[in-house]
């Protein structure tokens, strides 16, 4: 047995819990989850039912664990692991499972696939077969929590940059973008890039918040590996800024994965060290619109629109009415896809789906039933509250030519504040009423 | 008749015994602590995992596939009734005629659907790729079980063979697939404390 197969085998027993087990010995193989995956929707074929999948793993954990499958395993499809399996198994957990939970709420078992590929996914990246570029995006949030100093002045400049900006759109000019305030509320955490700053920092001073913003981004890598150890030391970055600042809660950008993680995961691994409340954007949005901090237009998003909920937020994240309260408030024609909440299907582009490359073919094909949902609805504006999505119906619409525009729910709020300027990029969206943009100044 | 009966018996214990193992085994390995603040209710959640959770309409799969799960719940309710029937076997000569031949059309029922199963298995292209020689030899053990019961119920002559496939079925539960009847309900509950804690299932607005 290779070094190789020792790591992966030793971190599938670590991994061995009840759940785990039980995932691994509740299936009766009825094949009634196989309408429930987006990937054998678009692509009808055995390989792509979730239970074939899963019982790729099943195979080996018999050859290990179970009685009969050791005296006949061909019986059980009993498998000794080797390396082409391990191949085998890390491109199925890597490439053709987004961790969606779909096959799970359709299993009349409730079979925990996801929590298989989980397993895989993590002993793919113990025995160093994991996709490289997750490893290193994991990796380098890692060194930068180490030392921030190194980009945090860069970093704020960009910042100051980005307050003039929001300065200019809302045309107050003691709007600010604070950076590491010590005692605020709320500590922010965004995701790489302006559109997850720019939007938010126009809210938060529009509902006179008392925030302040994270030198850090949202995402987890370590999360899409199944490492826990980097996972957490990604995380750990987050909450020693939270602890060090002192605020009460932590609000996560539009970001699906990184919402599940630090509302439902990091709690757990970093027990007795998190005290603090953490909620999405989203919910915060929903808030302040309820509590008339901000003031939206209803009636400046005419348009045709519709929601995407994102595997993570709704169905494993129990974000599921919150953002439909705030895109009610915000748009004139709101439309449901057909099905949605705890049942909506997966765009394709979970799981890290999106950073592999040499997966895109694959995610894009996998991203048929969506589109197909998308053109169904006939709305022009597709809202997602998660990068990930965004990016993925971004790319299925220019595959399947949707012509539909991608939006996150914060772009849509600021929106329907009507600023009386856009925020770059948005220029196009914008209908300037003098009477809609003093709203938002009132 | 006796010997037979013993045989039974065994195999029962047998079975018991094999599940009690494997109940032990994955109780001894660890339960992961769920310390994130509750947005619902995880009780409810399992409550939910084994009610209406399990309806035929609470599932899109189950939704687009209502006779297959028809025939799935139909076939399981066979397999407990015949279990029933085995517990009173012994008094079965003694049982008022309606009970009885109410018994011999369940037990009949419950092999027709086992059947259809079992050539579901066969037939079907999905099924099919999805089986393992386990899969094939549970469900018509199980399905040749429950027909042998309803035969026994209603000729004598049946009995020994009926109580020497009754050991060796019962003795092969914790051997084979037909273990999921213990994983079941681990995994309905650990499904119900998930979505329940995340107030997915049963969605607030379903309750309201």
């Amino acid at each position: 047995m290779t070094e190789t197969i020792q790591l992966a085998l030793k971190t599938l027993e670590a991994q061995l819990n009840q759940p785990l087990e039980t995932a691994l010995e509740a299936c009766a193989r009825c094949g009634l989850c196989a309408e429930a995956c987006h990937y054998y929707r678009a692509e009808p074929k055995v390989e792509h039912i979730p239970a074939f999948r899963a019982e790729q793993l099943r195979s080996v954990y018999r050859y290990e664990h179970d009685f009969l499958s050791r005296l006949f395993p061909v019986w059980t499809g009993a498998k000794k692991l080797d390396e082409p399996m391990l191949a085998n198994l890390t491109e199925i957990a890597f490439s053709q499972c987004t961790l969606c939970r779909r096959c799970t709420v359709n299993c009349p078992l409730g079979v925990d696939t996801p929590l298989m590929m989980r397993a895989i996914r993590a002993m793919a990246t113990a025995s160093g077969t994991a996709p490289e570029i997750l490893v290193m995006l994991a990796d380098a949030a890692i060194e930068k929590g180490k030392d921030p100093s190194f980009y945090k002045e860069m970093f704020l400049e960009q910042i100051k940059e980005m307050e003039e900006q929001l300065r200019d759109v809302t045309g107050d000019e003691n709007a600010t973008i604070p950076v590491e305030k010590q005692g605020a509320k709320i500590l922010y955490v965004p995701l790489a890039g302006a559109h997850t700053i720019l939007p938010p920092a126009v809210v938060f001073n529009a509902a006179k918040e008392d925030w302040t913003l994270s030198i850090f981004e949202a995402s987890n890598y370590g999360v899409f590996l199944a490492d826990v150890n980097r996972a957490k030391q990604v995380a750990k970055r987050i909450v020693d800024e939270a602890n060090r600042l002192g605020v009460k809660e932590i609000v996560i950008a539009e970001c699906g994965h990184a919402y599940a993680s630090y509302r439902w995961d990091v709690p757990n691994w970093f027990a007795g060290q998190f005290d603090f409340k953490v909620r999405s954007l989203i919910e915060v949005l929903g808030d302040y619109i309820r509590e008339g901090k901000i003031k939206v237009d209803p009636t400046a998003i005419p348009e045709g629109v519709t929601y995407h909920d994102s595997c993570n937020l709704a169905r494993n994240g129990g974000l599921i009415e919150e953002p439909r309260y705030v895109l009610k408030n915000v748009a004139q024609d709101f439309r449901e896809m057909t099905p949605n909440k705890d049942e909506a299907i997966c765009c394709g582009g979970g799981g890290g789906l999106v950073a592999l490359a040499e997966y895109a073919e694959r995610r894009i094909a996998a991203g048929k039933p969506k589109a197909d949902q998308i053109k169904q609805t006939g709305a022009k504006v597709v809202v997602a509250a998660c990068e990930n999505c965004r990016l993925q119906i971004g790319d299925i619409n220019e595959h399947y030519n949707l012509n539909v525009k991608t939006t996150a729910i914060t772009d849509l709020v600021v929106r329907a504040m009507r600023l009386p300027k856009p925020l770059p990029g948005h220029e196009a969206e914008y209908l300037f009423e003098g009477e809609g943009a003093a709203i938002a100044r009132e | 008749m006796l010997t037979f009966q013993l045989l039974a018996l065994a195999g029962l214990l047998a079975g018991l015994y094999g599940i009690y193992i494997r109940y032990i085994e994955t109780k001894r390995r660890a339960l992961p602590a769920d310390n994130s603040p509750l947005k619902g209710n995880p009780s409810h959640g399992i409550a939910y995992a084994f009610t209406k959770g399990m309806m035929p309409w609470a599932k899109e799969s189950t939704r687009l596939h209502m006779i297959a799960y028809l025939r799935g719940i139909g076939f399981h309710i066979g397999i407990f009734t015949s279990i029933g029937a085995l517990l009173i076997s012994p008094f079965w000569r003694n049982l008022p005629p309606l009970l009885s031949s109410t018994l011999i059309w369940a037990l009949t029922i419950g092999a027709l659907l086992g059947a259809a199963g079992g050539l579901m298995r066969i037939i079907e292209h999905n099924l099919r790729g999805l089986s393992l020689p386990d899969d094939y030899f549970a469900v018509w053990l199980v399905t040749v079980w429950m027909a042998v019961s309803a035969v026994a119920v209603w000729n004598e002559a049946w009995m020994p063979a009926y109580y020497v496939l009754s050991a060796i079925t019962l003795a092969y539960i914790p051997l084979g697939k037909i273990r999921h009847c213990l994983y079941f309900f681990f995994s309905r509950t650990f499904f119900g404390k998930f979505f329940g804690r995340r107030a997915v299932f049963p969605h607030p607005e379903s309750m309201k």
